[in-house]
């Protein structure tokens, strides 16, 4: 199944933000205005009960998203099933933990040199992949090739692709690999954990796809199901169920009625307005903190936002509460005008924005502005939450004086998406560095503010070169602060990922990093 | 469902050919709705490859916002939509390769169309044949008792349900059972069908809701016309002639009404069967149901035209025959068109 290379700086913005992490388009098309009381009964932190899990059986999961399109290449998943696909038969050198944080997986330690050029990969011993064969440093730098080669990197390979010297990139020894860089990148570490990255064999071939993951491929048909089968060789914890079946449904209702009659055990993105039909009929709900954000965005080389004044006016007019209560019914963690909350250099100190009307008034009529008019950008394309926060703010503007119209775009990633003034945008959970070198800086592939801030710039680029992480978070509470006090930004929120499952499944815990406990179904039984 | 509102007139095109012999007339009726038939279903095709390809950019459209950043995908889209021929050239290509059994490549997935679209061809099949084989008898004798009871009691509530139902859209009807028998009242049936890899069927109480949903969704309607016509019949001269030979009323009912009531039967559960077999999304959708008409939904979304202009052959293909066999029956089943054929 060859499917059409992407040139990572050109891919299109809808695909960008699918795999980056992933499977939200589903969830931002919830009704997000449906009232909706939280999770009360079933809402569970943790499935694994009390008592131990039996092996055995078969885990049926439900996704929507899914079409005719549907890939099963390890390195270009688009839609949430694909994810939930390439996350359970492949697996890259590290993790992205259930919290956020880098951890092992294939390579044992990803260490940089002192400049951050030379990055030293050391391989697990013992990993095999699905035929037996044992996973050498040929496999990686192969994967490396048919993800990151410059010439035609997937999507997901494309940040990689600019910074990395193929020539220089060699096999050390049996289970050593180093990666060697031609600029500095002292984060590389967030780029080979995510789930694009997954280590495939030198003679990989994507009609039968062979990975190191706790399943193996047994089948799949692309817009309707994929069956894959334990795989006994797993170097982790082996998986509980005999076989992992993952089913296409065109209609979120279509899946909660399989959910709740038993037909499949598990399903991603529940729409925030079926929670109460799961939880009261007998399903289970799983709720995790995500950093996908849905901000507003304001030009700032372009007037009246060219005045930082107004920037923080606007940002000062936004009842983050009332966004997150009303556009994403509840479900949701304030925001600060910052985004990726768990990044370690996340800066929590900053003090919290509040809706300030009155100091928004006064900042406005300094700026000569009192009786501001601008024109909100939006589209049914951002997902449901964008229209719904966007009337939102229309009101909360009004207690200040200003008139906000709204103006839906059809397609809004169509022609005119990076110049409007005044918008709106959707990104997934992100660390700071990759979000910022996308969006904040001038060469940046979706520069929606067209920031361009010199200082900000070179915190970046020292940050990039500094392995040190205490420096490292340094310079970036010091770029963060820059954004919080000038940045064209206003996020108000990060939307919180709901699951569902049924009431025999065991084992599958919250993640901030993908849905489902990202999508781990060895640990689950059935 | 409105379509049905015109039934085409099957007497009309019969001039009783005079003065040959009855199986060559026969066989040059036939002859003559077969080359119809073919007719419809080549100006259907030009139709059809003009809506997808002809108008406008095709890759462009495909594309969106990246036709001007992927210009490798533009060329490698041109030359899989041989966009560099001329549209009447391209145009003769796929017409042979559509006699030819060779439906294309999917632009979505880069597989075979024929391979892609065979089981979901396959499965709205079976769902339709399901629905025709439990409709026609159920149909049938809903109109039975109601011209029986014609204007009591009995025939009062049968109409008021009929018309209940025939005014429920199918995809509530479909949420109705569902709730009712699998998730909410009951766990007695699956509540969507979860093929994997082979067929719907595999599983057959699967098939319980959806079918239901379809008799329920038509059912209604064919009864109604069905008793019309049979109540039409009962008052005729011919049926009041037979009661006064002392025929009892339920064999006049069933061989003197029902035969003659049963043509107007046919021509309106032939259309209806038509518009099942094209498709119905949104049955297939509350039922996650791999049929064709949720595949035609994904594949215009995905811009796939081989695929769209595959199965939107095969809808037309499925209505012209399956109104030819309407047709025929038609004529067998009337005594007077039968004789104006053959004699």
């Amino acid at each position: 199944m060859p499917e059409p290379t992407t040139d990572g700086r050109n891919l299109s913005r809808r695909q960008l933000f699918k795999y980056s992490g992933g499977a939200l388009a589903a969830v931002a098309a919830a009704d997000a205005l449906a009232a909706c009381g939280g999770g009360g009964g079933g809402s569970g932190s943790s499935g694994g009960g009390g008592g131990s899990q039996a092996s055995g059986g078969v885990l049926i999961h439900g996704a929507t998203g899914g079409s005719s399109k549907d890939t099963i290449d390890p390195h270009r998943p688009v839609t949430a099933p694909d994810i939930a696909r390439v996350s359970n038969l492949f697996e890259p050198l590290l993790f992205w933990d259930d919290n956020y944080q880098i951890a092992p997986a294939i390579a044992e330690s990803v260490e940089p040199s002192a400049d951050a050029k030379t990055w030293t990969v050391k391989l697990r011993q013992g990993v095999t992949f699905h035929n037996g064969k044992p996973v050498t440093p040929e496999d990686v730098l192969f994967t490396l090739n048919r993800v990151a080669n410059p010439k035609s990197p997937t999507s997901a390979g494309g940040a990689l692709s600019e910074i990395i010297d193929f020539d220089k990139t060699k096999k050390v020894d049996a289970s050593t690999v180093n990666i060697v860089l031609h600029t500095p990148y002292a984060v590389l570490q967030y780029l080979l954990a995510e789930y694009t990255f997954g280590i495939v064999p030198t003679d990989f071939d994507v009609k039968n796809p062979v990975g190191t993951g706790a399943f193996k491929y047994k089948s799949f048909t692309p817009g309707q199901s994929s069956v894959f089968t334990k795989f006994d060789g797993y170097w982790g914890q082996k998986a509980f169920v005999d076989e992992l079946h993952i089913q296409d449904f065109s209609d979120p209702n279509a899946c909660v009625n399989a959910l709740l009659a038993g037909q499949i055990q598990t399903m991603d993105n529940l729409p925030y307005n079926l929670m109460d039909s799961v939880s009261k009929q007998g399903g289970k709900l799983l709720q995790a903190e995500t950093g996908a954000w849905i901000p507003f965005t304001m030009r700032v080389d372009q007037a009246p936002f060219s005045d930082v004044r107004v920037r923080q006016a606007l940002r000062l007019i936004c009842d983050r509460k009332q966004m997150i209560a009303q556009a994403l019914a509840g479900h949701g963690t304030l925001g600060n005008d910052l985004y990726a909350p768990f990044d370690p250099a996340f800066a929590k100190d900053l003090p919290q924005r509040e809706q300030d009307i009155d100091q928004a008034k006064s900042l406005l009529s300094a700026a000569g502005h009192s009786d501001l008019s601008v024109q909100l950008f939006t589209g049914d394309d951002i997902g449901s939450v964008a229209p719904a926060s966007a009337a939102l703010f229309v009101q909360q503007a009004k207690k200040a004086g200003v008139t906000v119209s709204v103006v839906k775009k059809t397609p809004f990633y169509g022609d005119d998406y990076l110049s409007y003034p005044f918008a709106q945008d959707f990104w997934n959970t992100r660390n700071y560095l990759p979000q910022a070198a996308v969006s904040e800086l001038k060469r940046g592939t979706y520069n929606e503010t067209h920031f361009n801030n010199p200082k900000f710039a070179q915190l970046i680029a020292t940050a990039q070169a500094t392995t040190d992480e205490a420096k490292r978070n340094t310079l970036l509470q010091d770029a963060q602060k820059i954004e919080y006090d000038e940045g064209g930004y206003i996020i108000w929120g990060f939307r919180q990922q709901v699951d569902a499952y049924g009431a025999k499944v065991q084992g599958i815990k919250p993640s901030k990093y993908l849905p489902l406990g990202s999508y781990k179904f060895q640990y689950a039984s059935v | 469902m409105a379509d049905v509102a015109v039934l085409p007139e099957p007497l009309e095109e019969v001039a009783p050919p005079k003065g040959r012999h009855g199986s060559v007339a026969w066989i040059l009726w036939i002859a003559r709705r077969l080359g119809l038939a073919v007719l419809t279903l080549w100006l259907v095709s030009v139709l059809v490859f003009i809506a997808t390809t002809a108008l406008g950019d095709p890759i462009r459209a495909i594309l969106g916002k990246d036709y001007n950043a992927d210009k490798a995908r533009v060329a490698q889209l041109t030359e899989q939509l041989n966009l560099n021929e001329s549209a009447v050239k391209r145009y003769l290509d796929w017409l042979g390769g559509l006699l030819h059994g060779d439906l294309g490549t999917s632009i979505a997935n880069q597989r075979p169309v024929g391979q892609l679209i065979s089981s979901n061809v396959l499965n709205s099949f079976v769902l339709v044949l399901i629905s025709a084989v439990v409709l026609i008898p159920v149909a049938f004798g809903i109109a039975m008792i109601s011209a029986n009871y014609r204007r009591k009691r009995p025939d009062t509530v049968i109409q008021t349900i009929l018309l209940a139902l025939a005014g429920l859209p199918e995809f509530v009807t479909g949420i109705l059972l569902v709730a009712l028998f699998s998730t909410t009242v009951f766990h007695w049936l699956p509540a969507v069908t979860i093929a994997g890899a082979g067929h719907p069927w595999d599983q057959p109480s699967v098939m319980v809701l959806p079918v239901a949903t379809l008799v329920l969704a038509v059912a209604p309607y064919v009864s109604r016309i069905v008793r019309s016509t049979l109540l039409e019949v009962l008052d005729s001269d011919y049926v009041e002639l037979a009661r006064l030979k002392g025929i009892p009323e339920k064999v006049v009912l069933r061989k003197h009404a029902l035969l003659n009531a049963v043509v107007p039967g046919i021509q309106v559960v032939s259309l209806q069967l038509a518009w099942l077999a094209g498709g119905v999304v949104f049955v297939e959708t509350v039922f996650n149901y791999p049929g064709i008409g949720a595949l035609l939904v994904d594949s215009v979304r995905n811009h796939d035209i081989p695929v769209v202009q595959a199965l939107s052959m095969i809808i037309a293909g499925v209505y012209v025959v399956v109104n030819l066999i309407a047709d025929l029956l038609s004529i067998l089943l009337t005594p007077r068109s039968r004789t104006a054929i053959s004699s």
